[in-house]
């Protein structure tokens, strides 16, 4: 932008010199004319001679180039210098009758002179003949006006230049203020916000606008799609899952040779293996899916604990083991997506009954500060505190003699995290059992 | 003029100096002070009204030994011209009446510039190109003899004069003096200019010179002396400051301001462009333009000021500038049409054509 002005301003400032040079010498050209006129008028013939009156008035005439030098010459016909400096030569043929003046440039005594030269017919005896007048001008007053022009010019460009850089940086921040209202809004926008934009924006900005929009709407349809292929899937997989666990389940083992047996027990627990970590791996798809797509909402923390532990703790549950549950006496809210957290609390309950618990698993739910918990903790040996980092992993399991433990409390952590809360575990001691609690945040006010 | 310097230089106090030059009287102004330069002046400008101006330059430059070398106006052009083309020293600075004669040279290329905060307060039309600039305010005058020109024929006005040769031809014959325009170029200067801002006034009193065997001199203090030794009773086209000097020491010349028009001449000083000390030259330009030397040149050589009423005893209009009675001869490219030769020729042999009846 500036490279570019900067060029125009030099050109501009070429052409504003070379107007002044033209308008100072046409100006001064006529002062040069009309005192060699004047001249040429005062040559005059009387009794077969002839006589020259210089008038003062031409002189006065070029003095109005107050600081100019001015030569001039009066050439008789014969080519005698009848007045004046009589070395002065432009160049110009004094022996034949110049019909136009003529008007020149020629350097005289080492400066450089503008000289006009005009012919002037008189009649004499012998007949028609011409005498000249050569009139020259130093060329100062005309660069002083040439100089002047072009540095009121030069002036007016600058301004233009200040004032066109100004004008379009302002244009440009102007006509960017809406992309950085477009960027602010996109960036504020909620992760399962997928509704079009809708925003008011300059005419040129619209197509941006509508790609986003049709880039959004695409991205939605697609959101779509995959949670019903995961419903889908699920579904798919878990019918035929439940069947074959009814199978096995169906098999007498009494009529199987003890090897067999052993097999056939095996395949009993890889299948029911494969059906929970099936659960897992669609709750956890699910999980992840709901938090891109589901809008979150205030949510009982208490409701949620309760219905997590029911649906966690079987009815078949070894009558040897002693569970129980302790809601908040306070009414806690946090935000969240209800079926999300119940899958995480009943995965840290399941996780406890399977690998912990062996008389005993309390669940709680209660208030630390601004946080809303729900803590699990049962009699068993716990995780060491080593271990804690790596059981949130996905697919990671502490006892790897163990069935594959899978995604239980990755999960749970996943959405701790989606929540804005976390997980945490308390280590086994003496007076307490070990624990694993849920930490979210209370909505302000803390109570609904 | 020279019987004057040379009558000036026995008074002084380096009389003892011979003249060196042939074409003017010199007289050398030591030093005051130890000497740290040297300035020479070509003036064709009476040595006693310089005086005081030196005199008073060599207080503040107490360093400066002041060499003046006298010359009439037409000797200093030749002697400029020949210096210009490398032919002959050239001074320092040239002063002169004939002002004509520096814008030629200025035109020629003679001249070199000189800016300073002296100069910018030299008025318009004395400043030709800031080479020439004009250094007095000087009007042009008439001076009559008090005891032999009675009150009623004392001429107001230049048309007044005209009237008083063409009434009383006989009374006046011979009486009347002023400058021989041939051999002064200051005489013919004021001449031209009467013919150019006056031409029916100019042409009567040529006429009426013509008339009465006009005596002609070739400078003023000849033509005020004739007055002086009361041959000549009624003198015309003289300088106001050599007029008030004359009549200063002389109670019985009168002085009038034309009133209806009166040249202003300012005489002209330029620093020839092969002054061996231009810097000097420049300084004593600048004495010349300041407030102090204006005010000596008032008091003590020119005694005409711009802007200043007249100085006492003078009769003529008050507000000489302002009343657009004061023509000042406007130091400009103008002045070259007076120098021209033709021009000057035929002026000149009309002239004596018809007031001395050659």
């Amino acid at each position: 932008m500036a490279l570019l002005l900067g060029l125009g301003a030099a050109a501009l400032i070429t052409a504003a010199w070379f107007y002044a040079r033209t308008a100072a010498d046409e100006a001064y050209d006529r002062l040069l004319l009309g005192a060699a006129f004047q001249m040429s008028e005062n040559l005059t013939v009387q009794d077969g001679v002839i006589k020259f009156d210089l008038p003062a008035s031409a002189f006065e005439l070029l003095g109005l180039a107050d600081s100019d030098r001015i030569f001039y010459r009066v050439v008789t016909p014969d080519g005698k210098t009848l007045t004046g400096y009589n070395d002065l030569d432009t160049g110009v043929d004094l022996t034949a009758h110049q019909s136009q003046p003529v008007i020149g440039n020629s350097t005289y005594r080492g400066v450089d002179l503008r000289h006009v030269t005009v012919s002037r017919v008189l009649t004499q005896k012998s007949g028609v003949v011409w005498a000249h007048v050569i009139v020259a001008q130093t060329l100062e007053s005309r660069r002083a006006l040439a100089a002047e022009l072009t540095t009121r010019a030069t002036i007016l460009v600058a301004i233009m230049c200040l004032l066109a850089l100004a004008g379009s940086a302002i244009a440009v921040r102007y006509s960017l203020h809406p992309v950085d209202r477009l960027g602010r809004v996109l960036a504020r926008r909620e992760p399962q916000d997928l509704t079009p934009l809708d925003l008011d924006v300059p005419r040129e900005l619209t197509p941006f606008v509508d790609s986003i929009n049709r880039f959004i709407t695409r991205l939605s349809e697609r959101m779509t799609l995959m949670q019903r292929y995961i419903a889908d899937s699920a579904h798919q997989i878990r019918t035929p899952l439940t069947a074959l666990n009814a199978q096995v389940s169906l098999i007498d083992d009494e009529k199987l040779a003890p090897a067999d047996r052993r097999h056939m027990e095996r395949v009993r627990r890889r299948a029911s293996e494969l059906s929970r970590f099936t659960n897992q791996l669609l709750n956890h798809a699910m999980v992840i899916h709901r938090f891109d797509s589901v809008q979150l909402a205030p949510v009982k923390l208490n409701d949620v604990a309760r219905k997590a532990f029911r649906a966690a703790v079987p009815m078949t549950v070894d009558p040897d083991l002693v569970v129980s549950f302790e809601a908040s006496p306070e009414e806690l809210m946090v935000t969240g997506d209800e079926l999300s957290l119940r899958e995480a609390i009943v995965n840290i309950i399941d996780n406890a009954l399977r690998h912990g618990a062996k008389g005993r698993l309390d669940v709680k739910v209660g208030r630390d500060g601004d946080n809303g918990f729900v803590e699990v903790s049962d009699d068993g040996p716990g995780i060491p505190p080593e271990e804690w980092g790596n059981v949130v992993k996905r697919f990671y399991s502490s006892r790897s003699e163990d069935q594959v433990s899978g995604l239980g409390f990755a999960i749970a952590a996943e959405v701790a995290l989606a929540l804005n809360g976390r997980i945490g575990f308390r280590e086994k001691t003496e007076e307490r059992p070990f624990a694993i609690h849920i930490a979210l945040p209370l909505i302000e006010g803390g109570q609904a | 003029m020279i019987r004057r310097l040379v009558t000036g230089i026995t008074f002084s106090l380096v009389a003892a100096l011979p003249a060196l030059a042939i074409e003017g009287a010199r007289e050398v102004f030591p030093a005051p002070g130890p000497q740290a330069g040297r300035l020479v002046i070509h003036g064709a400008t009476d040595l006693e009204t310089m005086r005081p101006l030196i005199l008073d330059f060599q207080q503040v430059a107490t360093g400066v030994t002041v060499e003046f070398v006298d010359y009439v106006t037409n000797d200093l052009y030749r002697q400029a011209e020949k210096a210009c083309a490398g032919e002959a020293e050239s001074g320092d600075i040239l002063l002169s009446s004939a002002v004509d004669q520096l814008v030629r040279l200025a035109n020629d290329g003679c001249a070199q510039p000189h800016r300073s905060a002296e100069t910018l307060t030299v008025a318009d039309w004395a400043n030709w190109r800031d080479e020439v600039f004009g250094f007095t305010f000087e009007p042009v005058v008439f001076v009559y003899d008090k005891r032999a020109v009675p009150v009623e024929d004392v001429p107001k006005s230049h048309e007044d004069l005209a009237d008083l040769l063409r009434l009383k031809p006989t009374v006046y014959s011979g009486r009347i003096g002023t400058y021989d325009i041939e051999a002064s170029g200051v005489g013919y200067l004021l001449a031209f200019y009467d013919a150019r801002h006056a031409p029916t006034a100019y042409g009567r009193l040529i006429e009426g010179l013509s008339r009465i065997d006009t005596v002609t001199r070739c400078c003023n203090s000849e033509v005020l002396g004739e007055i002086a030794s009361g041959r000549v009773r009624l003198a015309y086209n003289v300088l106001g400051s050599y007029a008030y000097r004359a009549a200063s020491e002389n109670p019985d010349l009168g002085i009038v301001v034309p009133n209806d028009y009166a040249l202003v001449l300012s005489r002209g000083a330029m620093i020839p462009k092969d002054a061996e000390h231009p810097q000097i030259g420049k300084e004593f330009m600048n004495y010349l333009l300041s407030p102090r030397g204006r005010e000596v040149a008032r008091q003590k050589a020119f005694f005409f000021d711009d802007g200043k009423p007249l100085p006492p005893g003078v009769e003529g209009p008050e507000a000489l500038m302002e009343s657009g009675v004061g023509r000042p001869i406007r130091i400009g490219p103008a002045l070259l049409a007076a120098q021209d030769e033709s021009q000057r020729s035929s002026f000149i042999a009309n002239w004596k054509h018809l007031v001395s009846g050659e």
